[in-house]
């Protein structure tokens, strides 16, 4: 019997990425959706060319304040999830403090943001910083309590120190936890930025979106969503990358083949008595 | 001991001079703090391993086996009682006096089985040449040779298991402690890996204590089987063993084997 063989995933994502494409190009062109709702792919490149001066300013802008946000989120969330995870009393104090938090959506303390630090760069940078501190504090604080206590058994019994039992377990067995943290608090940080530029602002990669929605310039709209974008897919591929670097023994799921077929016992052939 | 000679065997066996002991226990206690007040959990234990004697505890779940084991390990501290390694006290762990290898093989997973194996020596700062040639004679030793540069989820369970054993033996301590070490593995990847942990017993001749379910494996290894009874655990039981080494497959046939194995679930029933 034969079956019809499915494209590879990474194929199918790639044809579907295309597929929106075209329809983003051709569903305007055709008229089936006005241009102002939607304007098309080549009109939105048009602007984005023409404008390049413009979006690339408002770029730096949007980079500089996530990237701020995140070193705030990132080192803020890592020390602070590292001492709740690991202290028990804190854990059980705060732990439950912090998960609450987190589902207490933060932007309506955007207005005291701006109170407290003006419109400028600084508001959006405070808050997406605490936005995106959640996650990574979070996930730090679970990945250390939810490491095999087997493992840290295991070090004392090889004569660990204290120190050796974090800086050579826990610190390695909770970085898979850290790094997911990592990477949806990045896309936090973003999220966190552009929403406050669209809010209250005079620049950044937001503000291009409110400044030209409520002129209806359509096309110049969509060139800042597609910048948007753009840098949430580049972020979200770069920090990918960097955790399999790093979290090398998380990247494979299981044994290969190999491994299996020899065995427990089918290795030692030359050795066994 | 890096001697890896396929005939070596190793001293003090059956029949050799009565030697000094490697471990001995004394009266020793333990009693934890529960929720309804204290819950005796060893009592009264006395024990007495030979140098170079393979002995094998057996008993009901939550007997207080595995504690004991981590006392003599310097991994816990026992409520009342001494126990003895080579004529000192052992308040802490110490690897370069016992090894000690765990149920699941515990490798950490960020370390390939080399650096899995050199883990406790990089712990004490030994020189990395040295660490390099001492992990890899101890994965020739376990018939590893070739797998160095794999992480543990590249390998099989009983490989994994083999690793551990390396590692527990790498700073060559004269004992080495078995907590259940095959229980994860599937019958026939089992008996071969006791097998093999005879064959490295029988060149590096180590004090071995192993706990185990497994009342075959028990008889299949030891010298000597310690029964215990259900907490608080004490030991109700010695049954030496007199089958002839090396061991095989076969003899698991034999009455002798067969008497030994139902004595050991006689008194384990007894115990429960």
């Amino acid at each position: 019997m034969k079956a019809f063989a499915l494209p590879a995933p990474a194929k199918v994502r790639w044809g579907m990425l295309i597929a929106l494409l075209l329809l983003w190009e051709l569903l305007p062109r055709t008229g089936l959706i006005p241009e102002l709702l939607l304007p098309s792919l080549s009109s939105t490149l048009k602007v984005l060319v023409q404008d390049s001066r413009i979006y690339w300013a408002a770029l730096l802008v949007t980079l500089y304040e996530v990237a701020l946000a995140m070193v705030i989120a990132c080192g803020g969330g890592i020390i602070a999830g590292a001492v709740v995870g690991g202290v028990a009393r804190l854990r059980e104090l705060l732990l439950p403090v912090f998960s609450s938090l987190y589902a207490v959506p933060i932007v309506i303390l955007y207005p005291v943001f701006t109170a407290w630090f003006g419109i400028g760069s600084e508001s959006k940078i405070a808050f997406a910083g605490i936005y995106a501190f959640f996650p990574v504090m979070l996930s730090t604080a679970a990945g250390i309590r939810t490491i095999d206590p087997q493992f840290i058994l295991a070090a004392r019994s090889m004569g660990a120190t204290l120190t050796q039992q974090v800086t050579r377990v826990i610190i390695p067995a909770s970085l898979p936890a850290v790094f997911a943290g990592l990477r949806l608090g990045g896309a936090l940080a973003i999220i966190g930025v552009v929403v406050s530029e669209m809010l209250t602002a005079a620049a950044g990669i937001g503000y291009l979106v409110t400044l030209n929605r409520t002129i209806l310039d359509s096309p110049r709209v969509f060139a800042a969503l597609l910048m948007i974008l753009i840098l949430s897919v580049a972020y979200y591929m770069l920090a990918r990358a960097i955790e399999r670097r790093v979290v090398v023994w998380q990247s494979v799921g299981r044994a290969p083949k190999a491994a299996q077929a020899v065995g427990g016992a089918g290795v030692p052939v030359s050795v066994a008595v | 001991m890096a001697d890896l000679s396929q005939s070596g065997i190793a001293p003090g066996r059956h029949g050799a001079a009565p030697e000094k002991a490697a471990i001995e226990v004394a009266n020793l206690s333990h009693v934890y703090a529960g929720a309804q007040g204290e819950v005796p959990a060893l009592e009264d234990i006395s024990m007495s391993v030979g140098a170079g004697h393979f002995v094998v505890i057996v008993g009901p779940s939550g007997c207080g086996k595995t504690s004991l084991l981590m006392m003599l390990a310097g991994l816990r501290a026992q409520s009342a009682g001494t126990i003895l390694c080579h004529g000192s006290p052992i308040p802490n762990p110490d690897p370069r006096r016992v090894g000690v290898i765990f149920q699941e093989a515990s490798l950490y997973p960020w370390l390939t089985a080399l650096d899995n194996i050199e883990f406790p020596l990089s712990l004490r700062g030994a020189p990395r040449a040295e660490r390099r040639q001492r992990a890899e004679a101890m994965l020739r030793l376990v018939g590893l040779e070739g797998f160095g540069g794999r992480y543990p989820h590249e390998l099989s369970g009983g490989m994994k298991q083999r690793v551990s054993i390396a590692r527990g033996l790498v700073q060559d301590p004269p004992v080495l402690l078995m907590d259940e070490p095959f229980a994860a593995l599937d019958e026939q990847t089992r008996m071969t890996m006791g097998h093999e942990l005879l064959r490295i017993w029988s060149v590096t001749a180590k004090t071995v204590v192993f706990i185990t379910h497994s009342l075959t494996e028990a008889v299949y290894l030891a010298d000597e089987v310690l029964v215990m009874s259900a907490r608080p655990g004490r030991i109700i039981d010695r049954i030496a063993v007199p089958l002839p080494r090396p061991r095989t497959y076969e003899m698991m046939a034999t009455d002798a084997f067969g008497q030994l194995r139902e004595r050991i679930w006689h008194q384990i029933r007894k115990a429960d």
